[in-house]
């Protein structure tokens, strides 16, 4: 188990910038590091790795310590046994794969080196780049080596900081099934760094979210993203409907609150709050129907009529802002838009279910 | 008295490229890796012959290398030996005027490797030897090569410095460059100008073939 307990102030232009003040552990699995850019999350895998020194606090892997401020402790780099992937990579770019493979073989003879660095290059299936240079490799390719390499040196712990980010996205999901197998065979604990929510909850046994320098919420990646326990979290996990109201009225029989959104009102499930409490209501877009139709013989408790204002298309996923009095994000495949026929200034009706709705502390 | 002069003078360069080489590169990966206070002093002292006229620094190197000097004192009681007029002097001459270039490079071309491979190469627990060595060598290669070929270079020419501390003593310390010298001193025109294109086709010649050699099959 690795156990961290640090703090750290990171400095951007002589000034101190953020200070982490972080305290997690994580298991033989995937734990993700989650947070915006800037937030310091390759400064907490750097201060694992050895590669920057925390101010204070304590890492440990099992019964090795990595770094303990009272006691002293810093552990060079070399003899803490980590993989780590760098975002770009990093393959010592005068050596061929099967080179910069073998270079991290920590074996004694030549043919037991060998051996190792064909067992990994098989491992990994890419056998048929053994003689080729980085320059010459895909991103993709290069990924998997630096991933092959890392593994080579038999590492404690493997370490990625947004290993996926230079792969081009139809590689990407192959390649996240690639680090989740070999993680589950090599049972090496992973920490893999990430600003990208899909990534996170595909690849995640764990999630850590990082926010203002410490860890804000943490477990499992989907109950988080689903259930942010804080604005703050909603807007790091990017929860695209962030609603501002007020409480309005409690039917506790029904389960329902309902909440005054100054232009339009929203059922939620019941929580016990005096009236006129200001509260935040989160959202995800993708837990809204859209309706042509005004439907009444239906489960969800809010239907809401409203105006298509706009469509936004991007390479991921495309999104509807729907104005209700205040504006909905809705997340829609291109089909659904086609079929319905949406197009701005048409009219139509959100039915949203009040356990979609929660409310964020 | 042409081919010993040629011969003495190839000599002379070679062993004082391969000292400048090894001190240039060490004192380089030190100076481009290591932060201590007195390391732009120290840089300042190594760089100060490619400024000084080389008689000044062939002086210095008398005051302290010579049979009363800082440090020759010593060596002459214990051994009864003087470096003085020497052809030992001519290689110390060389290697002192060449060193600067040498550092210079070395600096240089290992502050341009990116860290992130040398930081790599820890995590997969190599040592900082090793890693010099297998990774950040290589890759600062050309700069050093390029080094190598300007301190040879160099040395080859060097003339003020070997004067003071060697002296032009034919067949000892007389290197072409004060070969050259006498000859035009003394009216020797033809010697002169026989001379001086041996010299300039050998200096052609190394240049020549180290870019050769030192084109790289692969650029990164």
């Amino acid at each position: 188990m690795l156990s961290v307990k640090t703090k750290k102030g990171i400095k951007s232009n002589g000034r101190i910038a953020i200070v982490l003040d972080i305290e997690f552990n994580a298991h033989k699995e995937i734990t993700v590091l989650f947070g915006p850019s800037g937030s310091g999350k390759t400064t907490i895998l750097y201060m694992i790795a050895g590669i920057v020194t925390p101010d204070e606090g304590k890492i440990s892997l099992g019964k090795q310590i990595y770094f303990d401020s009272t006691n002293r402790i810093n552990l060079p780099l070399q003899n803490r046994r980590v993989g780590f992937v760098f975002q770009d990579y990093s393959l010592f770019p005068h050596l061929t794969v099967e080179q910069n493979i073998s270079y991290g073989v920590n074996v004694n003879t030549d043919r037991a080196k060998c051996r190792k660095a064909r067992e990994i290059l098989s491992l990994f299936r890419i056998e048929h780049l053994a003689g080729q240079y980085p320059r010459e490799l895909s991103g993709g390719e290069q990924q998997r080596v630096a991933l092959a390499r890392a593994l080579a040196s038999d590492p404690a712990i493997l370490l990625l900081d947004e290993p996926l980010s230079a792969v081009d996205i139809a590689t990407r999901s192959y390649l996240l099934e690639e680090i989740i197998s070999i993680q589950r065979r090599s049972g090496v604990p992973l920490i893999y760094v990430t600003h990208n929510s899909a990534e996170a909850v595909r690849i995640g046994d764990y999630i850590l979210i990082l926010s203002n320098g410490r860890i804000a919420q943490e477990g499992k990646p989907l109950e988080v993203f689903n259930t942010p326990q804080s604005l703050e979290v909603a807007r790091v996990v990017g929860t695209e409907n962030i609603l501002m109201g007020r409480v309005l009225e409690h039917r506790a029989s029904e389960g329902i609150t309902t909440i005054d959104l100054k232009g339009c009102q929203l059922m939620v499930p019941y929580k016990a709050l005096p009236l006129g409490t200001q509260v935040t209501v989160g959202i995800n877009s993708e837990d809204i129907i859209v309706s042509r139709e005004h439907l009444t013989q239906t489960s969800a408790r809010n239907v809401l009529e409203g105006r298509v204002k706009s469509i936004i298309r991007d390479t991921e996923k495309t999104e509807l802002v729907v104005g209700c009095g205040v504006d909905f994000k809705v997340s829609l495949t291109a089909g659904a838009i086609e079929t319905l026929g949406l197009q701005p200034g048409i009219q139509v009706y959100l039915l949203i279910k009040a356990r979609a709705c929660y409310l964020l502390s | 008295m042409i081919w010993p002069a040629l011969k003495l003078s190839l000599l002379v360069a070679s062993i004082a490229t391969l000292i400048v080489s090894v001190i240039g590169i060490a004192l380089g990966f030190i100076l481009a890796k290591r932060d201590f206070h007195t390391k732009e002093l120290i840089d300042s002292i190594f760089t100060l012959p490619l400024i000084l006229p080389p008689t000044v620094t062939g002086y210095y190197l008398i005051l302290l290398l010579g049979r009363r000097g800082l440090i020759g004192q010593y060596i002459y009681e214990l051994t009864g030996w003087t470096v003085t007029f020497t052809c030992q002097a001519a290689v110390i001459a060389a290697s002192v005027v060449a060193l600067p270039l040498m550092v210079k490079s070395a600096r240089a071309a290992i502050e341009s490797v990116d860290p992130k491979y040398e930081i790599v190469s820890y995590t997969l627990g190599k040592s900082e030897l090793q890693t010099f060595l297998r990774i950040t060598l290589p890759l600062a290669r050309r700069g050093i090569l390029a080094g190598i070929i300007l301190s040879f270079a160099r040395a080859l020419g060097e003339f003020g410095a070997t004067l003071v501390l060697a002296g032009n003593i034919p067949g000892k310390t007389q290197t072409m460059p004060l070969a050259i010298y006498e000859a035009v001193i003394s009216g020797e025109d033809v010697r002169a100008q026989i001379l001086a294109l041996i010299l300039t086709g050998v200096s052609v010649a190394v240049i020549y073939i180290t870019n050769k050699l030192s084109r790289p099959k692969i650029n990164i």
